[in-house]
């Protein structure tokens, strides 16, 4: 199916936390300003009902996401208040994929673990959390995947800035 | 009373060391002294002609895993690397001796001197010639086979007192390896020495003359056809006495780094490299005398002929250093080309599999040698 | 509660370790625990540096835990400092082995986002170099493995094969392990005169050389029984845990990004049917276990030789790159494109806002996703099996940490 086909079913059975989608559209050519959005399309859930959402997609039999290929964040900038959490979904039995956004504030960015739904999550999850500072509830392995258990900050967000120090190691 | 020193044998070299130290010794050197002088003479022999086994063994293998693994090995010290295993025993001289903290350090030292004494004391036993023998011991092989299973005392020792996890995994499965190969090995020794009706490795090798130094051999079926499984047996078991590959779970190179003996540097770690080479050739030419004629070839033949003691010593020397290497080649050769058994593969191969083979073969043996054997015009 | 056998020779069960005759069980007091070892970040088996925790009970492995971020150099962060085009080194450097495939993921979803056509001898020569990176990517994976296990030789000759493809990538780009050669809007430079008939070259003593691996390794009868039975990963584990690559196909789970979601000359490339995609089947021991993952591999060298005369024979001379600005501003928006690794599914998800430099380059690492899997798996087995899993997922590690 293709992407207006998978929003439509998504509707009909009523995904759980399903806001809205966004399409790439060409620039408008009468706003000089307007440069269009490009690339792929995807779909926007509320980041509370992410796992029954992803729930949904996995078991329903016209849809069949069974696999999760990523799950990531990003910081689109450092004067947005909203973090994004993207999902990747891939369908073995329709050979489709969805993209699904979780927009999260970025005072406190908590929303439910997936480990349930997938158990690739584990690790996606703890290097989201690390990296970004997003908290999942119900993680059973919150530690550092990367970084190491002691280090101080966010390092992908915009607004990180790099430690002087570790441990007597100057980092200049 | 006997003088035990001199009630050895008396054609061996340390007698014959010792009735020349009696005609040179100066009147201030007291009785006791004379023969103590022979037998510390006699090792001081011996421990140099194994270290120059081992030592050409080591440049053997790196040759021989070269040219399997297309490329050359050692090329540059001396002509196609000859010297190498020269050079690489002063740089294990010259290294830092290192012991591991939390190591137990007695035990430590002692391991590897441990493994090498026992290899050495089996080395006693092996004639380099029908007459250059360090000791006639009637117990020949007994004596063998009893002194090198000591070795896994050492390697024990050295895994535990290393202080490191990976050398205790080591140390355990070589325990468990050595010991349950050890059965087949010495059942599946038992055929030839059956057949020879002796454990004295010289008169095992008397007892293959005959038939131009070669047809003889006990390996051949018509002498007993379950010499070849038989042989198969020890060969298979001897490649896991000496933890060669496949069955070099021991000092496992990708998993153990060298497993026990990780935590060892310099020349002790050259310790168990010499006992791994020594008890190699050890086993290959025990194997050597038991099935393929020990002293017995051609060239053998052919020097008897000329009726000239030294001739026939040299040729019988060269012959068994010659079938000691060979079989030393086949070693190295299998090493290079199969993977390595898993412990658990190691230990159901030895235990349900080998041993009861080894029985059948001892039976049947036996059933031959009784039965069938003395009606064989040949074989008397 | 244990059992002990009384002196009749029956079985009694024991209630807290008192015998029925009201003595004690002998040595119950004593306290084993599981061993702590730790195949630490030097391990000449974990393929780079990474630790893994194991606790083992004597032989048996009863816990795994891998500990990574030792080869973390933040690609991610960097990917927002520095502009589009100079991004492409780093991408060399997660999957070292494997560089080119690398290249051509992140060029590939960059161009999504721009919406470039790329000139067709430049598809042909990306699909050239990313099959033949394909196959000394699998060379190593398989000589490592059969180091792992035991068999020394076979590496150095599997090695022989890799240096002249190391060969050929210097004639063509200049480097033997990281190219940066695949760019984006297409390659870099032309393939040098005579370059396209040395390939041929090297498919045709491949052929044969693979043949001798085959009979030296694989089916060796004690590789086979180190490798059948050990490790098996089911097949809704394997979807569950989101492996790709000959993970996944190892499992029987049909899936290749080449055949079912094409890219680049795929779709035309599939269309012919000139390659296979082999799949685990159990044949040796169980479905799913390491020897069908090797198995995939091996025989995926062969397919991926199979590719690469396909484009020998249709390649046409013409442009190798787009035209495209020296300095790039892609459009806004945002992108995923997976493409097929060595070991997987290499996703790269670009987020653009218009500008020189990329908002976010997220790399879906397949080595990361497939690392997970050891923490399921490994508890069961033998110490020695665990090596072989370790080595059977094929992971590098700087894909893992990027």
């Amino acid at each position: 199916m293709d992407f207006r086909g998978i929003y439509d079913r998504l509707r009909a059975i009523r995904a759980p936390g399903l806001t809205g989608c966004d399409e790439p559209r060409r620039p408008n050519p009468e706003d000089k300003k307007d440069k269009g959005r490009f690339g792929d399309p995807f779909v926007l859930v509320e980041p509370a009902w992410l796992p029954a959402f992803l729930e949904v997609a996995r078991d329903d039999e016209r849809l069949r996401f069974e696999m999760l290929i990523d799950i990531s964040a990003t910081d689109p900038s450092a004067e947005d208040e909203h973090l994004w959490v993207n999902v990747q979904l891939l369908s073995l039995t329709y050979k489709h994929r969805l993209a699904v956004k979780c927009l999260l504030p970025k005072a406190a960015p908590v929303l439910p673990s997936s480990v349930d739904v997938h158990r690739t999550c584990q690790w996606h999850e703890r290097e989201c959390a690390e990296m970004y500072g997003i908290t999942f509830e119900g993680h059973p392995d919150p530690r550092n995947i990367l970084l190491p258990e002691d280090w101080v900050g966010y390092p992908l967000r915009k607004d990180y800035v790099f430690p002087e120090e570790y441990h007597g190691i100057s980092c200049k | 009373m006997v003088d035990p020193v001199l009630s050895l044998a008396a054609e061996s070299q340390t007698s014959q060391i010792n009735d020349w130290l009696w005609t040179v010794k100066p009147d201030f050197v007291p009785g006791w002294a004379v023969p103590l002088t022979a037998v510390l003479l006699a090792v001081g022999i011996a421990i140099a002609i194994v270290s120059m086994v081992t030592m050409a063994g080591t440049w053997l293998e790196r040759k021989v895993s070269g040219h399997i693994q297309c490329r050359y090995g050692p090329m540059r010290v001396g002509w196609h690397g000859w010297l190498q295993p020269i050079a690489d025993g002063v740089k294990l001289l010259l290294k830092e001796d290192m012991v591991p903290t939390g190591a137990d350090r007695p035990l430590f030292l002692l391991a590897p001197a441990l493994v090498l004494a026992s290899i050495f004391g089996a080395m006693v036993a092996f004639p380099l010639a029908p007459d250059f023998y360090f000791a006639d011991v009637d117990l020949g092989i007994f004596m063998i086979l009893a002194m090198t299973s000591t070795t896994t005392i050492g390697v024990v020792m050295a895994g535990w007192a290393s202080n490191s996890k990976w050398s205790l995994y080591g140390a355990m499965r070589e325990a468990a390896q050595v010991i349950a190969y050890e059965v087949p090995l010495g059942i599946a020794l038992l055929v030839p020495v059956m057949v020879a009706g002796e454990f004295n490795l010289i008169e095992v090798s008397n007892g293959q003359a005959g038939g131009m130094g070669v047809f003889r051999w006990y390996i051949w079926p018509w002498m007993n056809p379950f010499m070849l499984p038989a042989f198969v047996l020890f060969f298979v078991a001897i490649l896991a006495e000496t933890k060669r590959a496949p069955f070099d779970l021991p000092e496992a190179e990708s998993e153990l780094v060298a497993g026990f003996m990780t935590e060892y540097s310099g020349i002790r770690w050259s310790f168990f490299f010499m006992e791994e080479y020594a008890a190699m050739f050890l086993y290959c030419v025990v194997g050597s005398f038991f099935f393929f004629g020990g002293f017995e070839s051609p060239l053998t033949s052919l020097a008897r002929l000329t009726d000239v003691h030294v001739l026939v010593q040299v040729a019988a020397a060269v012959t068994i250093v010659t079938k000691g290497f060979a079989g030393l080649f086949l070693m190295m050769w299998l090493r290079w080309t199969l993977p390595r058994v898993r412990i658990d593969q190691v230990m159901t191969m030895g235990y349900k599999y080998l041993t009861p083979i080894a029985l059948a073969c001892v039976l049947g043996g036996g059933a031959w040698e009784v039965a069938v054997s003395p009606h064989l015009p040949w074989v008397n | 509660m244990t059992s002990t056998e009384t002196q009749a020779g029956s079985i009694t069960r024991t209630e807290g370790g008192v015998l029925p005759t009201g003595e004690r069980e002998f040595m119950l007091d004593v306290k084993t625990s599981d061993l702590e070892i730790n195949m630490g970040p030097q391990h000449p088996a974990t393929h780079g540096v990474m630790r893994i925790l194991c606790r083992a009970d004597g032989e048996l492995c009863t816990g795994a835990q891998p500990h990574l971020g030792y080869l973390h150099r933040c690609a991610e962060k960097i990917g927002e400092s520095v502009e589009w085009l100079q991004y492409l080194p780093y991408t060399d450097r997660y999957d070292y082995l494997a560089a080119m495939n690398n290249n051509l993921g992140y060029s590939m979803a960059v161009e999504k986002l721009m919406g470039i056509e790329i000139p067709r001898r430049a598809l042909m020569i990306r699909t050239i170099c990313a099959e033949l990176n394909r196959i000394g990517s699998h060379l190593i994976a398989f000589g490592t493995y059969g180091l792992d296990i035991g068999a020394f030789t076979p590496f150095l000759y599997m090695f022989r094969e890799r240096e002249w493809m190391m060969a050929l990538f210097e004639k063509i780009c200049g480097a033997r392990l990281t190219y940066s050669y695949i760019r984006i809007g297409g390659v870099f430079n032309d393939a040098p005169p005579g370059w396209l008939s040395e390939v041929e070259r090297f498919c045709d003593t491949f052929d044969v050389k693979w043949q001798e691996y085959v009979d030296l390794l694989m089916v060796n009868h004690i590789f086979v029984k180190r490798t059948a039975n050990v490790g098996v990963i089911p097949k809704d584990m394997a979807i569950d845990f989101g492996l790709t690559g000959p993970m996944l196909r190892g499992s029987g789970v049909d899936w290749d990004l080449r055949r079912d979601e094409p890219y680049e000359l795929y779709d035309e490339i599939c269309r012919e049917g000139v390659f296979e995609i082999p799949l685990g089947s159990g044949e040796r021991g169980t479905l799913g276990d390491c020897w069908d993952r090797v198995y995939v591999r091996v025989m995926e060298m062969r397919e991926a030789i199979k590719i690469v005369r396909w484009c020998l024979d249709n390649i046409e001379p013409g442009p190798v790159i787009a035209d495209i600005p020296k300095t790039l501003k892609i459009p806004p928006g945002e992108a995923y494109v997976g493409i097929e690794n060595p070991r997987g599914e290499l996703g790269h998800y670009v987020v653009s806002d218009g500008g020189k430099v990329a908002t976010r380059v997220r790399v879906r690492a397949p080595s990361f996703v497939n690392l997970a899997v050891l923490e399921a798996i490994m508890p069961g087995t033998l110490l020695a099996d665990a090596i072989a899993i370790i080595g059977s997922t094929d992971i590098v590690v700087g894909e893992t940490d990027r």
